[in-house]
């Protein structure tokens, strides 16, 4: 192997270097040839820079609300841009630290309260005129307003609230003679064992039920993390709930029902629904699911129900969160910005933002908007939709605690549901670690003065 | 003397970027680590409170520092191994060589983005190809990812689907062997093994020692798969350093926390940096 | 099992040599033969249905059946992948331009120049790698948004002129293997430092520099971070950060998904397969002196 260079392969080089030709004249040549990906439709209007997280067939709908708004006036237009879920958060604080944030975002993180305490977002109340606001308070389903809301001002204002129920499958039920829903969890619980099949390995092919989700069963149980105005985590009742969500996976093995749950597919597409496939036969999930049922699985004959309340728990209890809109500091359209959110979750105009509801499948800002024709026609062409309004104006139905390390809390809430439900640590161990890591974080804020 | 200027000419674009997009940047974040700073309102002094806190009071701190280091324990040794011994096989003369050497290459060319999504599905307990093929032999697999027990073995293993690039290292180390003194260990009746042991192996410590550096830098600083494929689960048992710090940062917008972290990461790093650089003097072996 | 050697083995041993390698390649190519496979399948071929634990998944269906080659232009049709593709390519030639030459000289400085404190300074380069990229973040994006950098290619560019500390390193280990006596002589003929490196070294260094090329072109083909946080303009968006955008919103589309990370890694997979040689003889770190 010579140094002068002549022995490394030339021929290697030169078919580099024509590489290397290749990509200049495909970037050239694109360049000249490629039009604009997204031209603004109205050049000449004030554009209001939208960032949202929906794509696929959701963004479909997200562009043609967007459309209308576009159409509904002359002053603005909103450019919409779907940022991807994952890094939105970090991209939207980049781009405030940035000194280039967007005029408006949609979202459904736990973020209100962390970026409403570091200053970052608009509070909406100081936009609204105060009857409008007055009349917002008044009117808007206490849990739309619990969402949005932290330290006593409004910073997201909802487009869609989610609840969750019991979607099941009739013709499971009749197969193993049952004649009705169950109405006791511990009914259901009876019910799901006969229903779960098994094959000659004895692993799950189908789930009757599986109960999941700490924050979603605490309330069922008559507990919450939120309680009074302050968290409560370590509660007989939390735990509890807690307990039987470990005790039943262990009925069936913790690892038998993980392997079952991670051969499901988890998108949130519509034909990805494992209760679809007739993996589960009840399965809980929200109300958003009717709509892409009615869409993409007409044939399929479904029911609803509330979750059933366990003996000493509370009826239409569960979860809830939320689509929202923010405004961060440093928009430059505010008003723009506020204009389509106003259109948008029908703050002025119930009639004509009850059609946007339906289109996503979304559960109204307030019961102006529930009582409106549209909607009205919406629900009796799924009956099974109301099973989600009936939850929406119960009191038990309960959003993450609005405390400034809502991330953090959630993460932690996950981790002790997965140790209680591996069989890892008991329950009780799962709550005390829970409650200990969440009373360090409070101090550790305290002692910095915040 | 003219000439020494002239040095500072040549690193200069260098030396322009270090100071300001390292220097600088380092010195910002050293304040900030005794800071409380949640990125967009300003920082605001508090001493000392973020190391006292890591080291005192926050097990998920050591827990991440025991992850990585157990990690980089395992999967720094393995992989040097593998790719040693890959490199060997992909040195011999033989037909359609640059076909294998591809194959090998592959994976570490491959975005770990494109490949976690991937690995996910072959390692899904139920209906992955992995178990898939262990029922074949009749071994029952684990729930790879999704075991506390088994995800950060699973990851050790993963990472040597990656070891293509230092692989090449290897290669072109081989390549630079000189002809000459195996020639001569074989006219003093030298066999094949002695030959591998007493002039390949030596020759090559500069390679396995510079793979042993970036191996460890790299370990310290793993992220991405568990970022995607466990996001630090189950049970905290795949929390890496860099996860958890990121988690701090941009999930809890703790920056000043962070950057207390990345710095004692920093210190870590280059301390046992500068450990394997001590040892190096015994068993590196610089030719000539 | 040496180098050169020139015992050729015999028909047996070559055959058993490409069995061996053939089962170990297995493990490495499997992972990617599986994403092909996938692109080319129905969403209904990916799932198992009711009542079966087992699934199509299996090795025994690893070959699509119909094969669903419309997963590729879907893929296609769903982000505006020329307009990405374009400005990958743009920010490689740029990048691929930037770090090579400024890695060069600073690895002449580093390799042939003497001056004070130059071992200390090359050292502090290589201990930048072990930086932890999370630690410089915060304050390098602030600097670039007090700049007005915020939104434009160029905090994706401008950092590659300043040499890559990598390239450096591995550029002036090669250098230092070139012959002193070429360099003396153009020296004794008058000739810069700066013509020495232009005229006499970067024409000897062609694999390293080819080398350096080929990583950076794959650094920045797969950067994704970069454009996350510095691009806001679906106009400027990569291709790495179309598939990551593709990734967390098609979560379900597997077949789609695969197919967009089979279009995503085949141009490197060529590149890398035409410049296979240069690319191991550039990161020979000591060169060879026979």
């Amino acid at each position: 192997m010579g140094i002068e260079g002549s022995s490394f392969g030339k021929r290697q080089l030169r078919r580099l270097a024509f590489l290397a030709n290749v990509v200049v004249a495909c970037v050239l040549l694109a360049w000249v040839a490629v039009p604009r990906a997204e031209p603004r439709l109205f050049p000449e209007r004030i554009p209001v820079r939208f960032w949202h997280m929906w794509s696929g067939e959701w963004k479909i709908v997200i562009d043609k609300i967007v459309m209308r708004f576009n159409a509904s006036q002359n002053r603005y237009e909103v450019v919409a841009l779907s940022v991807p879920g994952g890094s939105a958060d970090q991209k939207f604080l980049m781009a405030v630290t940035g000194g280039d944030p967007p005029d408006v975002m949609a979202q459904w993180n736990q973020v209100i309260p962390a970026w409403a305490e570091s200053g970052l977002l608009v509070p909406l109340d100081t936009l609204m005129q105060p009857a409008e606001w007055a009349e917002l308070q008044r009117s808007a389903y206490p849990v739309a307003l619990k969402i949005g809301s932290y330290a006593g001002h409004l910073y997201g204002l909802t487009t869609g609230i989610n609840v969750f129920a019991c979607y099941y499958r009739p013709e499971h039920l009749e197969a193993v003679g049952a004649q009705a829903f169950p109405d006791s969890l511990e009914g259901l619980m009876a019910l799901a064992d006969r229903l779960t099949r098994f094959d000659d390995a004895h692993r799950i092919t189908r789930m009757g039920f599986m109960p999941a989700g700490f924050n979603m069963y605490a309330p069922i149980f008559g507990g919450g993390f939120f309680m009074d105005g302050r968290l409560s985590l370590n509660t007989p009742r939390n735990l509890r709930a807690l307990t039987f969500l470990s005790e039943s996976r262990q009925k069936y093995g913790f690892e038998n029902v993980l392997k079952f749950e991670s051969s499901l597919n988890t998108g949130g597409f519509a034909t990805e629904w494992p209760f679809i496939s007739g993996q589960y036969s009840v399965a809980v999930d929200g109300q958003w699911r009717v709509e892409q049922l009615a869409k993409y699985a007409p044939e399929l004959r479904y029911q609803t129900a509330p979750i059933p309340a366990p003996q000493g728990g509370k009826p239409l209890a569960g979860f809830s969160n939320g689509n929202f809109m923010i405004i961060p500091k440093g928009a430059r359209q505010v008003a723009g910005a506020y204009e389509f959110i106003k259109f948008w979750s029908g703050v002025d105009n119930p009639e004509r933002a009850a059609e946007f509801y339906t289109w996503g499948g979304w559960l109204p800002l307030s019961p102006r908007i529930t009582r409106t024709a549209p909607y009205q026609a919406y629900v009796r062409k799924y009956p099974q939709f109301e099973t989600f309004l009936d939850m929406l104006s119960s009191e038990n139905i309960q959003p993450t605690p609005p405390v400034p390390f809502q991330v953090l809390l959630t993460d932690r809430i996950i981790r002790a549901e997965e140790g209680a439900i591996r069989g890892s640590v008991s329950p009780l161990q799962a709550i005390s670690t829970l409650e200990a890591d969440v009373a360090r974080e409070i101090a550790r804020r305290k002692s910095f003065g915040l | 003397m003219k000439r020494s200027y002239l040095g500072y000419w040549f690193i200069s674009p260098w030396l322009v970027g270090f100071l300001a997009l390292t220097v600088l940047p380092f010195f910002i974040s050293i304040y900030l680590s005794f800071c409380r700073y949640d990125v967009v309102s300003p920082p605001v002094f508090i001493g000392v409170q973020n190391y006292a806190e890591l080291f005192s009071n926050d097990p998920l701190f050591w827990k991440s520092l025991q992850n990585t280091l157990l990690y980089a324990v395992f999967a720094v040794p393995l992989g040097i191994a593998t790719a040693f011994g890959l490199a060997l096989l992909l040195n011999l003369e033989l037909r359609g060589m640059s076909v294998y050497r591809t194959l090998f290459f592959l994976p570490h060319i491959v975005p770990t983005v494109a490949t976690s999504v991937v690995f996910m599905w072959i390692l899904n307990p139920q209906i992955g190809l992995m178990n898939s093929v262990l029922g074949l032999l009749g071994v029952a697999g684990p729930a790879w990812l999704s075991d506390p027990r088994w995800a950060m073995r699973t990851l050790v293993l993963m990472s040597l689907w990656g070891v293509g690039g230092s692989v090449i290292t290897y290669l072109a180390g081989l390549k630079d062997i000189p002809i000459s003194l195996y020639e001569a260990a074989r006219s003093d009746g030298a066999g094949a093994f002695a030959r591998a042991l007493h002039i390949t192996l030596p020759m090559m410590t500069p390679v396995i020692f510079f793979n042993l550096i970036m191996g460890i830098i790299g370990a310290f600083q793993y992220f991405t798969q568990a970022y995607i494929m466990t996001q630090g689960g189950p049970q905290d048992s795949t929390l890496f350093y860099a996860l958890y710090l990121f988690y701090r940062s941009w999930r809890y917008l703790d920056m000043g926390y962070a950057s207390a972290m990345a710095w004692i990461l920093f210190v870590v790093v280059t301390l046992t940096t500068l450990v394997v650089f001590k040892t190096h003097r015994k068993w590196v072996h610089y030719g000539d | 099992m040496t180098p050169h050697s020139s015992s050729q083995p015999g028909a047996l041993g070559r055959a058993g040599l490409h069995l061996v390698l053939l089962l170990l390649a297995i493990p490495y190519v499997l992972p990617l033969i599986w994403m092909l496979s996938t692109a080319l399948k129905e969403d209904s071929q990916i799932f198992p249905r009711e009542g079966s634990a087992q699934s199509a998944l299996a090795l025994s269906n690893l070959i699509p059946n119909p094969l669903a080659w419309h997963n590729f232009p879907d893929a296609m049709a769903t982000v505006p992948f020329v307009t990405y593709l374009r400005n990958t390519l743009l920010l490689c030639f740029i990048n691929v331009l930037g770090a090579v030459l400024s890695s060069a000289v600073v690895a002449y400085g580093f390799a042939r120049l003497r001056f004070r404190g130059r071992e200390f300074l090359f050292m502090l380069m290589i201990a930048t790698m072990a930086l932890p990229g999370q630690v410089t973040m915060i304050p390098t994006f602030a600097l670039y948004s007090k700049l007005g950098w915020y939104g434009t290619f160029l905090p994706l560019t401008v950092p590659a002129f300043f040499g890559v500390p990598f390239f450096v390193f591995l550029m002036r280990q090669f250098f230092l293997t070139l012959p002193l006596e070429l360099s003396e002589a153009a020296r004794i003929e008058g000739a810069t430092e700066w013509q020495i490196l232009w005229r006499i070294v970067l024409p000897l260094s062609k694999p390293v520099l080819a080398t350096c090329a080929l990583f950076q072109f794959l650094g920045t083909w797969n950067d994704f971070f970069g454009p996350l946080l510095y691009i806001n303009d679906p106009e400027k968006y990569t291709l790495a950060y179309g598939l990551q955008q593709f990734m967390s919103s098609y979560g379900g589309k597997w077949g789609q998904l695969m197919a967009a990370s089979t279009l995503f890694i085949l141009p490197i997979i060529v590149l890398f397969f035409a410049a296979q040689k240069t690319f191991i003889q550039g990161i020979a770190t000591t060169g060879s002196k026979a």
